[in-house]
């Protein structure tokens, strides 16, 4: 067996650790209530449980990490794949470091989801070692994505603490104007947290079962001195095409349910790379993640974020806000470092200049600005608690849109990082 | 607001206009301050800032307005979204061939053109957005000494017993009868928050002990490296200070670096990929690029340098292999690995001169693409080079002209003289190559004389090729040492104000009855453990909770 596929065992036990590290959390926080012995002891034993299971993960994550660069040669940042798994072990880092200073169980009840759901959505990229082209053979992808993932991290187990904070003060009970925006507001956070859930669960489902659809695609380009040029590409979907490409004919496709042709045609506008695949892929996670929300809504009996506050009473919301924030202001310095000043040295070395207003440097100079706004307000009366939070939670999206969302939305130089 | 105001403490001090706490002893003077029984207000400790001026001129005013941090906060966001708006379409900056003016339009429709008619699509180079960065720079300095300079006089003249005041109403709050003797025990806290590494100053039975005071000038540090680096952003436009160019050498030959004395060689570049059994399943067959390489010697010139007929007087001063991620380096000189061409273009040819009629051939005759001789003797004949065009276009007026100075499609038009053709000669044009002979009709332009003579290749040795030209970036960026410089200060400070905390525990005994009050500037959560264990050690068992006395609520 070599060292890389030693490495993705080690990933896979990594992956199934976080997966009961999480349960043994959820058994901590909600068994609480069940209990026989004192709520006080139960969550303390199962909140070591659970941590000691996620620390076993971490170190089985570090296994993976280090022999896929001993297997590899090359650090296993270079990629989406390395690059999103790379990104799980730090926020493990990063929630180790906050739970260190905080020792709340209930800080891994909600950061363990969200490395899990961040380790199997890298699962979904290609996940072979790939040499590296010239732009990324430096030291500073070593030195720059590390950094940056970190700090982006911290960010993450911000995130994790402002939800915390918003489902453990919205009254779900309560027919309160305001209180009914803001329910509907922490509904939808969790609405798409499950529409994601349901992405990445529709890519495996499909690919287990060996779905393949192929179009060809014909393409007509005007050149800039007037001639018309016709370009027919072959397009290969691994979900049920309910769009298909524009202007496209299908060479083969399996049925799915019956169906044995593509319902929909994607509108002539979407131009981008693969945009009708894309458009696919979205449409199908927004339709599983639909069936899924209200799969739970049926099994819980009521809202997702009213079952959640249940369980969350006896949490004392100024610890949740200032976890929240320190945990950001633990970040932003090493995102600083790596995600601008690191990125900016390596772009002189690299690019010939230290900045160039690529989309990738323009997002990560969108995240610092934000999260400079969140510092700033944070100095000034009735910043605190809930639009604390509420920042702190659509900071992540951002965060995430510079991570992920530039790469396959917007074309630029750190394309290499694709997908 | 303009009326008189009297900002005499009851302590004595005379206070300047706008202070919320007495500067001597922290009572809430501002009256919603005093009203309110909310923690204090702990801002710069309370101090009147310069923004807070009873009179303010326009001066004042302007001040006033960039002395706010909502203000900055504003312009950060405004800023924010004005750089999201510039990534939703490809800047123009970024790429090279198009003409903006219909590439907009023709790729997104009419959300294009109008994103290029309002200028998003050179977003960060527009007088607004340099503006907004303009103002974040003022911002960033007038927020600062606004700041910075009261909270420095605030802090360097502490009163040790403050006000009761003052002390009940800080976020961490202790106060208790005491058992034992009051000196002792405060004896006994002095010791244990030494230990805990706090400077302390005792008068009597009031105490203040204070640690990490200088991690209150971390933003301050901060906010100076990003205006150094702001400055230095702006210095990059004096021309003399920075240049960037391209250079196409080709393998084995020297070229000019445009308005330099230097000079640069390639004596070999490389571009290698890697092999099948290196890259994984679903790569193979790719190429899939391992090393882009050019071996360059920098020279400098002395002598001879701009005239092209003189053969310039070189001196080596640098070789160095250019790597994508390794620049050569000389003197504030950067050359970068950029890119290459090795699509063949012609560099020579060897052509005869055929007179069709009789199957009779004269030459051959060397023509170079560069620098061609201008007469050429072929038997009985000559020809005169009347033109040339290294990348032959017929333009949207049917004129022919030319699209670069690369050969790749070069055409050339002779004066055919000799005997039995007009005195003053018969043009000819020649295309060498094949592909442009047929694609621009050479035989066609020729007419009747094409019918006659031919001018062509007869075999392949007789063309060569030029060598593989690689593109090198050149680049002077004299401002960079004080970009690194600014981004350095800046994160020193960053460090400083995140990664340590002011911390400041004051405490007085009234009649056996202990008042303890302690400030920090972040991590509330520190603070009261910190106390919590501080009182532990001297006998006093609290909850770090208990300590709390609210006010982090929204």
């Amino acid at each position: 067996m070599s060292l890389v596929d030693f490495s993705s065992d080690a990933f896979i036990v990594a992956f199934f650790l976080y997966c009961f590290g999480f349960l043994f959390y959820g058994v901590a926080i909600i068994g609480r209530k069940f209990s026989n012995r004192n709520s006080e002891d139960h969550l303390r034993r199962w909140g070591r449980i659970a941590f000691i299971t996620s620390l076993l993960g971490f170190a089985a994550h570090l296994t993976f990490f280090f022999t896929r660069w001993a297997g590899g040669g090359h650090i296993p940042t270079s990629n989406m794949y390395e690059f999103m798994t790379f990104l799980a072990m730090m926020v493990m880092l990063a929630f180790i470091v906050v739970y260190a200073i905080y020792r709340k169980p209930m800080l891994g009840f909600f950061t363990l989801p969200l490395v899990v759901i961040i380790v199997a959505f890298a699962a979904v990229f290609p996940q072979e070692v790939q040499p590296l082209i010239p732009p990324l053979q430096s030291i500073w992808l070593k030195i720059h994505v590390t950094t940056a993932a970190l700090g982006e991290a911290f960010f993450a187990v911000g995130f994790a603490a402002g939800l915390m904070y918003l489902l453990r003060v919205v009254d779900f009970n309560s027919q309160e104007k305001s209180m009914r925006l803001q329910q509907r507001w922490v509904e939808f956070t969790l609405y798409v947290v499950v529409i994601i859930i349901a992405f990445i669960g529709s890519v495996f489902s499909f690919r287990g079962m060996g779905y393949e659809a192929h179009f060809i695609q014909e393409t007509v380009s005007i050149s800039s001195q007037g001639v018309e040029s016709t370009k027919t590409d072959e397009v290969s979907y691994s979900m049920p095409p309910i769009f298909k490409p524009y202007n496209s004919q299908v060479q083969s496709m399996d049925t799915f349910l019956g169906v044995k042709e593509p319902l929909f045609e994607t509108p002539s506008w979407m131009k981008g790379v693969d945009a009708a695949r894309k458009l696919n892929t979205i449409v199908w996670s927004i339709i599983n993640g639909t069936i899924l929300y209200g799969l739970i809504r049926l099994v819980l009996r009521r809202r997702i974020g009213a079952a959640v506050h249940s369980v969350m009473d006896g949490v004392d919301p100024d610890d949740l806000d200032e976890i929240s924030y320190r945990a950001i202001a633990i970040g932003y310095p090493i995102f600083t470092l790596g995600a601008l000043i690191f990125a900016m040295i390596w772009a002189y070395i690299a690019w010939s200049r230290f900045w160039g207003w690529d989309p990738k440097e323009v997002w990560a100079l969108i995240t610092w600005l934000y999260y400079t706004a969140y510092l700033h307000l944070r100095l000034s009366r009735g910043w605190h608690g809930r639009k604390s939070a509420w920042i702190a939670v659509v900071g992540f999206v951002v965060v995430m849109f510079t991570l992920i969302g530039v790469n396959l939305v917007l074309v630029g130089l750190h394309s290499y990082a694709g997908v | 607001m303009l009326s008189f105001e009297n900002t005499k403490c009851e302590c004595g001090h005379q206070n300047p206009v706008g202070t919320v706490l007495c500067e001597s002893c922290g009572k809430p003077l501002e009256a919603s301050e005093a009203a309110s029984d909310m923690p204090l207000e702990m801002r710069y400790d309370g101090v009147a800032r310069r923004s807070q001026k009873s009179n303010p001129t326009i001066i004042d005013r302007v001040w006033n307005f960039f002395s706010s941090v909502k203000i900055a906060v504003r312009i950060i966001i405004i800023t924010l979204l004005a750089a999201i708006v510039g990534t939703i379409f490809t800047q123009e900056n970024a790429f090279v061939s198009f003409d903006p003016a219909t590439y907009y339009e023709e790729k997104y429709g009419w959300i294009g053109k109008w994103y290029y008619k309002l200028g998003l699509s050179n977003t960060y180079e527009s007088w607004w957005f340099i503006g907004l960065l303009v103002m974040i720079g003022t911002s960033l300095v007038i927020c600062s000494l606004d700041r910075v300079l009261p909270l420095y006089r605030a802090l360097s003249k502490q009163q040790i017993r403050k006000h009761l005041q003052f002390i009940n109403r800080q976020k961490t709050v202790y106060s208790a009868e005491l058992k034992n003797d009051p000196e002792a025990w405060i004896g006994q806290m002095e010791e244990q928050l030494k230990r805990k590494r706090y400077r302390v100053h005792r008068d009597g039975t009031a105490l203040l002990a204070e640690k990490a005071r200088f991690s209150r000038w971390g933003p301050y540090i901060n906010h100076i490296g990003l205006i150094v680096f702001l400055l230095a952003v702006l210095l990059r436009t004096i021309p003399s200070w920075s240049m960037d160019n391209y250079v196409s050498v080709p393998e084995g030959e020297i070229v000019q670096i445009p308005k330099t004395n230097y000079f640069i060689k390639n004596e070999k570049f490389t571009v290698d990929y890697y092999k099948d059994e290196e890259l994984p399943e679903e790569l193979k067959g790719t190429n899939r690029a391992k090393l882009y390489e050019t071996k360059a010697v920098l020279y400098t010139c002395s002598e001879n340098c701009d005239d092209p007929l003189l053969e310039p007087k070189l001196e080596e001063v640098k070789q160095h292999d250019i790597l994508v991620n390794h620049p050569l380096s000389y003197q504030g000189l950067k050359v970068y690995q950029f890119g290459y061409d090795d699509t063949p273009k012609l560099k020579a040819v060897k052509p005869v001169l055929i007179d069709k009629e009789t199957g009779q051939t004269y030459g051959p005759f060397d023509l170079t693409m560069r620098d061609p001789e201008l007469n050429y003797k072929l038997g009985p004949y000559t020809l005169e080079l009347k033109t040339k065009y290294m990348d032959f276009v017929i333009d949207s007026a049917g004129e022919p002209g030319t699209q670069s100075r690369e050969p790749n499609a070069p055409a050339f038009i002779f004066l055919l003289k000799g005997p039995d053709l007009p005195e003053g000669g018969v043009p000819y044009m020649y295309f060498p190559k094949q592909n442009d002979k047929v694609r621009f009709s050479q035989d066609a332009i020729n007419g009747d004389i094409g019918k006659r003579f031919e001018i062509k290749v007869p075999k392949m040795e007789d063309v060569t090729f030029a060598a593989v030209v690689s593109t090198l970036n050149v680049r002077v960026d004299k401002a960079m040492p004080y970009i690194w410089v600014g981004a350095g200060i800046s994160m020193f400070g960053l460090l400083l104000g995140s990664y340590w905390q002011h911390r400041r525990i004051w405490l007085r005994v009234d009649n056996g009855r202990v008042s303890l009050g302690a400030h920090t500037n972040k991590n509330n959560y520190g603070m009261r453990a910190e106390v919590a264990a501080v009182l532990h050690k001297t006998g006093i068992d609290v909850e770090p909770k208990s300590l709390d006395n609210g006010g982090n609520k929204s």
